[in-house]
Order: structure tokens, then C-alpha cells, then sequence
């Protein structure tokens, strides 16, 4: 091995920056996520369906309100804030996979 | 015995500096005090840490350094390189909120991310802002968000109000998201705090509860800062590239 010089410390330091770097990238995603716990994700999905609810009925309500529609604004707006919570809570499960692409849903 | 105080008396809001203009109420209060410590903390640890810019940082200096990198990862990985100009945006949001929530872990201290209305405003303002955004780069192009793609045309009249109400609850969840999650952990706190006035000589029980219960709420309060940041982003992504 040729020694061109004293080996450069800044160089040195900077390979294994990027060595340390590209370790802790692969590691801390998965580190976050998986300390929140059961508990953390099951709280997710519950504000998830909760959340579709409050503003479907919110809305059904408001037009009952000011549309005169009464009871069918309420209705409607039940049923479709439910199945938009449903959906929801579904993208947010479907996060859960596993795999890095479909972890963005989170 | 040892008068026991109600565990959510913690979260009442108490004037400091009463300032009265009109019927208006805009007192300094215990919760505006915690915001403004956490921005001036914010602002003391960024600038005090990066002001010498040593090539091998101090501790202080990495603290910054990696905070910085943390949420500048996240907002290339989840926004793509457009997303970097809202990066001064997510990550003042990220060290408001994370400030916010470790500062009220200090026992008699306040946490105002455990106030309904401030977490509630950090979420409309996302919400209005990534819509806005949506607008101003797609224009009417954006209400195409609200049909899935390859959804049966016949399906549209069910699947767009669907999508109209899980969107609109976008800014909801986020904020109650918060909010829940520190409010939750500071009652439960306080409950197993007053067992212990109450229980006399068992009263150390409560205790080991607590204090494993407090490394919980540090890790939630870390958790929490990330996950309303990384949402943040998404929903600012879903305003940049719809879809």
C-alpha cells in the first residue's frame, strides 16, 4: 500500500460520518415507531373514526339547520361519516404493514 | 389528611399579566408563558449551539445538528424536494410542539399542548394551509383529490362525500391526536399522585407507578411531537402532488 501523504483526518471523519449515517437511517424509522406501542396505535385509530364521525354528523346537522331538511341531514350525515371512518381508520391500518412505501399513510 | 387537589386542575388556565383591551381578554397567561419559554428555548438552543459552528460539534451543537437533519429527512422523504421550502414551517412546528410537551413534564409547570385550542389551531393551520397550497399549484385540478383513482364512475355521488368528510376530519384527528395524548398522560399522573396522598403507608405503590409511568409520558410526548410533524408533512404533501 502506497502512503501518499499523512492520511487526511477530515476525510477520515467524514466516511465514517457518512458510514454512521446510512446506519442510523436504516435504524431509526423503525425504532420511533414501534416504541408507541399498542396502546399508541389503538388510540390512532380510534381518533381516526371518531374524528369522519364528528364531521359527517357535524355537517348533517348543519344543514338539517339551515337547509330545513330535519331528520334527513342527520341521517345521512351519520352513515357517511361512519363509512368515512371506517375508511380512515383502514388507511391508518394499512400503514401498519410493514413495508417502508406503505408506512407513509402514518 | 393531605388535601388531595381534583387531577385536572392542572390544565386551568391562570392570568399572569391581566391585560384587558375592550371586552376583549388578552392576559399573559400560564399557557402563554410555557409557548413563549419554548420559543425562546428553541431559539436559545439554535442559535447559542450553531453560533461557534465547529466542524466537530459539541454536544449542544449536535443536539441542533441533529434535530435539524431529523425533520429535514423527514420532510425530503415524505414531500420530495418541492417540499423543502415549507421545511422552516414543519420544522418550527416540530420544536414548538416537542418543546411544548417536555416543558410540561417540569413538575409545576404547564403544558400547552394539553390545551384543546392550541393544539386545534397548529391543526387548522396546517389543514388551511395545505389546502390552500393545493389550490395554488392545481387549481381546480385539486377537487380530483376527492375521486379515488379507478373508482367506478357510477360509485362517485357515495365516494365524494366520503372522501369530503374524511378529509375535512383530517384536522380533528390531528389536533384532538395531541391534545388527547398529553391531557390522558398528565390526569393519569395526577391520579396515581393523589393514591398516594390517600393511601398513607401504601402510598409508595402509587409511586412506582409513577415513576415508570413518567418515562411513558417522556417517550409519548417525543412520539407525539414526531407524529403530528410527519403528518404535517403528508398533508402538505397530499397539497403538493395530490395523491
Amino acid at each position: 500500500m502506497s502512503e501518499s501523504g499523512p492520511p487526511d483526518p477530515l476525510r477520515r471523519l467524514g466516511e465514517e460520518l457518512d458510514k454512521a449515517r446510512s446506519r442510523e437511517r436504516k435504524r431509526l424509522p423503525r425504532d420511533v415507531t414501534s416504541s408507541g406501542g399498542a396502546m399508541g396505535f389503538g388510540l390512532r385509530v380510534g381518533i381516526e373514526l371518531i374524528a369522519a364521525l364528528i364531521v359527517g354528523v357535524g355537517l348533517g346537522w348543519l344543514a338539517d339547520r339551515y337547509l330545513g331538511i330535519r331528520p334527513w341531514g342527520l341521517i345521512a350525515g351519520f352513515f357517511l361519516g361512519s363509512a368515512a371512518g371506517i375508511m380512515s381508520a383502514f388507511r391508518a391500518v394499512q400503514g401498519m404493514g410493514g413495508s417502508p412505501p406503505s408506512d407513509r399513510e402514518r | 389528611m393531605a388535601e388531595v387537589s381534583a387531577p385536572l386542575e392542572q390544565f386551568v388556565i391562570r392570568p399572569i399579566i391581566p391585560i384587558h383591551i375592550g371586552t376583549a381578554d388578552l392576559s399573559f397567561t400560564n399557557s402563554a408563558l410555557l409557548m413563549t419559554l419554548a420559543v425562546a428555548l428553541t431559539m436559545l438552543l439554535l442559535v447559542g449551539a450553531t453560533r461557534r459552528g465547529a466542524l466537530v460539534p459539541t454536544r449542544l451543537q449536535s443536539i441542533a445538528e441533529l434535530s435539524y437533519e431529523f425533520v429535514a429527512n423527514m420532510v425530503r422523504d415524505n414531500m420530495g424536494t418541492e417540499g423543502i421550502e415549507f421545511f422552516p414551517l414543519v420544522f418550527a412546528i416540530f420544536m414548538f410542539v416537542l418543546f411544548g410537551n417536555f416543558l410540561g413534564l417540569i413538575p409545576y409547570s404547564f403544558s400547552f399542548t394539553g390545551q384543546i385550542v392550541v393544539t386545534f389551531a397548529l391543526a387548522i393551520f396546517v389543514f388551511v394551509l395545505a389546502t390552500a397550497v393545493g389550490f395554488i399549484k392545481h387549481g381546480f385540478h385539486f377537487f380530483s383529490f376527492f375521486m379515488p383513482p379507478g373508482a367506478p364512475l357510477f360509485m362517485a355521488p357515495v365516494l365524494i362525500p366520503i372522501e369530503i368528510i374524511s378529509y375535512m376530519s383530517r384536522p380533528i384527528s390531528l389536533g384532538i391526536r395531541l391534545f388527547a395524548n398529553m391531557m390522558a398522560g398528565h390526569t393519569m399522573m395526577a391520579v396515581f399522585a393523589g393514591f398516594t396522598l390517600t393511601l398513607g403507608f401504601f402510598g409508595f405503590f402509587p409511586i412506582l407507578i409513577n415513576v415508570a409511568m413518567f418515562g411513558l409520558e417522556v417517550i409519548v410526548c417525543a412520539l407525539q411531537a414526531y407524529v403530528f410533524t410527519i403528518l404535517t408533512c403528508l398533508y402538505l404533501r397530499d397539497g403538493i402532488h395530490l395523491h
